[in-house]
């Protein structure tokens, strides 16, 4: 159980960003990723090492979090208000680099519009973003090619600039 | 030459390293020349900038022990579920117990099937005395006897020798009797 949980505290923040990033939604993102972590648990007679350690953790944490999302549809204005709360955060936290209002409505914009993509679209640009993986490790994660994740990624940030072109000059 | 849309539609694979050798010095060429590409250049990578800022800031506010003990407890009740069964399995099934218990299961079992010989029908199976009909058939100096036994309908066939002194001394229960 020790070791289990240095490897808990290794990763749990960025598999908490995966999620968050996919699912949008702090709490449930939260009880998602401690999910993801306790099936990892049960699982890891299962983990034969073809992979690294992190590929396959992320791999159980996104699949968990496409399944949920497809199962539940959101209500846009409780997403709204989980936005604001984050925002407030960020304010308090006063850790943002995008500190002015129009950093403060980037950040708003942008969670909005990735919010907008699909489960598929939305993995591969977080996992990008969050961890730098490479193509073959993001295509190890979701199961698909070096292609599709290079396409993917292609069409997230073409739909991403659209939508944020105002802010991004 | 690269044209700007083709430039552009790279752009982002260029940015992640994951263009090949030639390719990424056509767009480095392109880019020394062309401002529009630059431009998007430099808004793909505000682009990057601010997904990585925004979802780190988010996600900075969890503290590990918090999470950990969401993990914790999950792990607790899926293992309290184990740890009855196995407490109560574990003396039943231990491996020195069941060193002991296979070959006593083996010498019972055989004990068992053992008192079937002297008391037939007592463990609840077909009895020898169930035998529906025995036929005696002579053919060729061979008695041939045939065991039908009215359940599970299996037929037993039994060869066996005439012998004459038999036939001398019991002539008359010999007819139509089978004798064994």
């Amino acid at each position: 159980m020790a070791a289990f949980q240095e490897l808990v505290a290794r990763y749990y923040h960025k598999v908490f960003m995966v999620v968050l990033g996919i699912f949008n939604h702090r709490e449930d993102a939260m009880e998602l990723a401690q999910e993801a972590f306790f099936r990892a648990y049960r699982k890891i007679k299962s983990f034969k090492g073809g992979s690294a350690f992190y590929t396959w953790l992320y791999r159980i944490a996104v699949n968990l979090s496409i399944d949920f999302k497809r199962r539940q549809r959101r209500n846009p204005m409780e997403l709204r208000e989980a936005m604001d709360g984050v925002m407030e955060e960020r304010g308090e936290l006063g850790k943002d680099p995008y500190s002015d209002v129009q950093g403060r409505e980037l950040g708003r914009r942008l969670m909005a519009a990735i919010n907008d993509l699909t489960p598929g679209h939305k993995a591969v640009i977080v996992l990008r973003a969050v961890e730098g993986l490479s193509y073959k490790e993001i295509g190890q994660i979701l199961g698909c090619s070096e292609g599709t994740v290079m396409s993917r990624l292609h069409y997230a940030r073409k739909k991403l600039q659209e939508k944020l072109a105002p802010f991004l000059g | 030459m690269m044209d700007c849309e083709a430039i552009k539609r790279s752009l982002g694979t260029w940015l992640d390293g994951a263009l090949g050798p030639l390719e990424a010095e056509a767009i480095e060429r392109h880019l020394e020349v062309c401002p529009l590409c630059l431009g998007e250049r430099t808004r793909l990578e505000r682009l990057e900038a601010s997904l990585k800022s925004v979802l780190e800031e988010r996600a900075s506010g969890i503290a590990f022990e918090p999470f950990w003990g969401g993990v914790r407890q999950r792990i607790e009740e899926k293992r309290s579920r184990h740890v009855r069964l196995s407490d109560w399995a574990t003396p039943v099934f231990s491996p020195q117990r069941l060193a002991w218990a296979i070959p006593l299961i083996i010498v019972f079992l055989i004990g068992l099937f053992s008192l079937e010989g002297f008391f037939p029908g007592w463990f609840g199976g077909q009895s020898r005395s169930n035998l529906t009909a025995v036929e005696s058939i002579d053919a060729h100096g061979l008695n041939v006897a045939l065991f039908r036994q009215s359940k599970t309908k299996t037929l037993v066939i039994w060869l066996f020798q005439h012998q004459e002194g038999e036939d001398e001394s019991s002539g008359e229960s010999g007819q139509g009797q089978p004798s064994f």
